[in-house]
């Protein structure tokens, strides 16, 4: 407002008294609507939040996605389901293992293939491999969101391993086309699996460091322990899943409770919220500690799998032109986020006629219309940090 | 449905589905079409109209508890003139473990609710009242199939623009020219 402006407020300069609130009593208030992304740092990709704002607390707020959507369920109707398998990885682009696992488990059912043991191993291992990947980006970058660039340094020297790992095995580093129909592309090796086991003790070794900068620092405690809470009934009723659930308190992991692929087989603790280390149920320092204890969780998997692991063939036999009968499945996996689905139709023909994804991102973006309400604006970047979404697999 | 399995013996019953649609013909005979309790996707197919006090049964009632609207889709099949949508519900609240690890022909525990409406007129009402997590499925399904979703307070796009023409998911849709002077050149002329 400029000098010459005759709206201006003229008169005598406010006296200001010792303990008397200034705002509400001469200055004027109102909420303030402003835009945050789509290319804000602290959105983890092309996400676009307009913020209502009251001063520094959100007093609404509402997501805008879609900015990457590339609309993979009609592609998947228009060619072969061999050509659509690679745009699978495309979807939560961190997780691609995960999203080929679930995909071809979809397929498989459909066309009632059955996957021979040792690709079903292989097929564990690289998914908790990338799982741990995805865990220690999220870790790293949570930390980056709160101003703490040092364990995303650390983070990614390990990270840089794991992806070597699945380069050798797959010869891509992120997209790795390498869960195929019926089993995967190639079989696991000596060598590989020595690589793999130096990685494991490398991430088993390393993880306390991360702990001791993030987890256990006090800063970040005070950023996140009781920040954005996502209780138990909220986070049913939106549809959330995935480590944001488990940690206000939902003891539901879709690998042991309704196991899928051959994660019967296997011992290992679903972690839930809240945090014993600090912090209560369902807040942003329960889901990063729940990431944390993941991580653990997923070394015990790998470690059963490559001991249990036969030897056999990887891949089945699957006809040249998949043709499944008609016929429907819906297909649930878990992945780092949530839960993946997939509902797929098929009418018989070498491509589906209808493939629907449910992304774990997009119903846990949903929630922050809710649960942001009264937050101060520089939680709410702690907030969806915590949530850890990944935009490929929101918009699709 | 047939698929290897089917044909070979007789198909075990869904547990879990056949509950929910005894429950449902008790509570709302009218409500319920049709259903399937077989097979590697059983369902239940309720009318439009009967829909929204199925889900708030299927959510309410002590036995069944879905607690969470997984998914919603819409199916365009333009031989039958209708649009088919889908609901996937699951439950968090009943405890896991036992009552599900049973169930191992099919070991995902969800409900799907089918819902056929007219392709001229294909309005379903909401149940984003019902379940909070449907709303946004609700505006992707009505963005991307064109289902209209009644009763709810807004329904707008939500990944493709505002003023994309049509809903790509339609099986007769067809590829716009352009949008906003960016020539688009469709799949088959590349």
């Amino acid at each position: 407002m400029s000098s010459s402006d005759p709206q201006a407020p003229q008169g005598e300069p406010v006296e200001i008294h010792e303990g008397q609130p200034l705002v509400g009593r001469d200055l004027r208030t109102e909420e303030l609507v402003f835009n945050m992304g789509p290319q804000h740092p602290a959105t983890h990709g092309v996400l676009r939040v307009v913020i209502k704002s009251d001063g520094e607390v959100v007093r609404g707020l509402e997501p805008h996605v879609g900015n990457l959507h590339r609309s993979s369920e009609k592609i998947g109707e228009e060619i072969p389901y061999y050509q659509w398998l690679p745009y699978v990885d495309r979807w939560d682009y961190l997780a691609a293992m995960n999203n080929e696992h679930v995909a071809c488990m979809a397929m498989e059912q459909l066309g009632g293939i059955e996957v021979p043991e040792r690709a079903e191993y292989i097929r564990i291992i690289v998914a908790e491999v990338q799982r741990i990947l995805s865990h220690l980006m999220a870790i790293g970058v949570y930390g980056l969101d709160l101003g703490a660039f040092t364990p995303f340094l650390h983070q990614f020297r390990e990270r840089e391993r794991g992806l070597d790992l699945l380069n050798h095995l797959s010869g891509a580093r992120l997209l790795y086309h390498y869960i195929r129909i019926g089993g995967v592309k190639r079989d696991v090796s000596k060598e590989w699996i020595d690589e793999l086991e130096v990685f494991l003790d490398a991430v088993e070794k390393r993880l306390p460091d991360y702990n001791t900068l993030l987890l256990h620092n006090h800063i970040f405690q005070e950023r996140t322990c009781g920040i954005g809470i996502i209780d138990r009934e909220v986070g049913v009723r939106w549809g959330v899943t995935g480590p944001a659930l488990r940690a206000a308190g939902v003891d539901w992991d879709t690998r042991r409770d309704a196991p899928y692929s051959i994660y019967d087989r296997f011992e290992f603790d679903v972690p839930i919220g809240p945090s014993p280390v600090a912090g209560v149920s369902g807040d942003c320092f329960a889901r990063h500690w729940l990431r944390v204890r993941e991580v653990e969780e997923s070394l015990k998997i790998v470690r059963q799998a490559l001991v249990q692991m036969p030897e056999g063939p990887v891949m089945a036999r699957v006809p040249k032109t998949f043709k499944p009968p008609v016929g429907e499945v819906y297909v649930r996996g878990e992945n780092p986020r949530g839960e993946l689905a997939t509902y797929m139709v098929s009418e018989g023909k070498d491509r589906a006629y209808r493939i629907r994804c449910r992304g774990p991102s997009f119903s846990n973006i949903a929630v922050i219309t809710e649960v942001s309400e009264g937050v101060m604006i520089a939680d709410l970047v702690a907030l969806i940090g915590s949530l850890d979404i990944v935009l490929g697999e929101v918009d699709r | 449905m047939t698929n290897e399995s089917d044909t070979q013996a007789a198909p075990p019953e869904d547990p879990v589905t056949l509950r929910a649609l005894e429950l449902l013909r008790q509570e709302h005979p009218d409500a319920v079409v049709d259903a399937l309790t077989t097979g590697r996707h059983p369902f239940i197919e309720v009318t439009a109209d009967g829909l929204h006090e199925a889900c708030v049964l299927l959510r309410d009632h002590d036995e069944l508890l879905y607690d969470c609207c997984h998914l919603v889709s819409g199916v365009d099949r333009p031989d039958q003139e209708q649009i088919e949508v889908v609901y996937h519900l699951v439950s968090y609240s009943t405890h896991p473990g036992d009552a599900y690890r049973k169930r191992a022909e099919k070991n995902d525990p969800y409900v799907a609710l089918k819902v056929r409406v007219p392709r001229d007129k294909p309005e379903v009402p909401t149940i984003s009242d019902v379940w909070t997590g449907a709303d946004w499925h609700e505006r992707e399904t009505y963005d991307l199939v064109g289902v209209i979703f009644t009763g709810r307070e807004e329904l707008r796009r939500i990944l493709l623009p505002e003023d994309w023409p049509g809903h790509p998911l339609r099986k007769d849709w067809e590829f716009p020219v352009g949008y906003h002077g960016v020539p688009i050149v469709p799949p088959e002329a590349q």
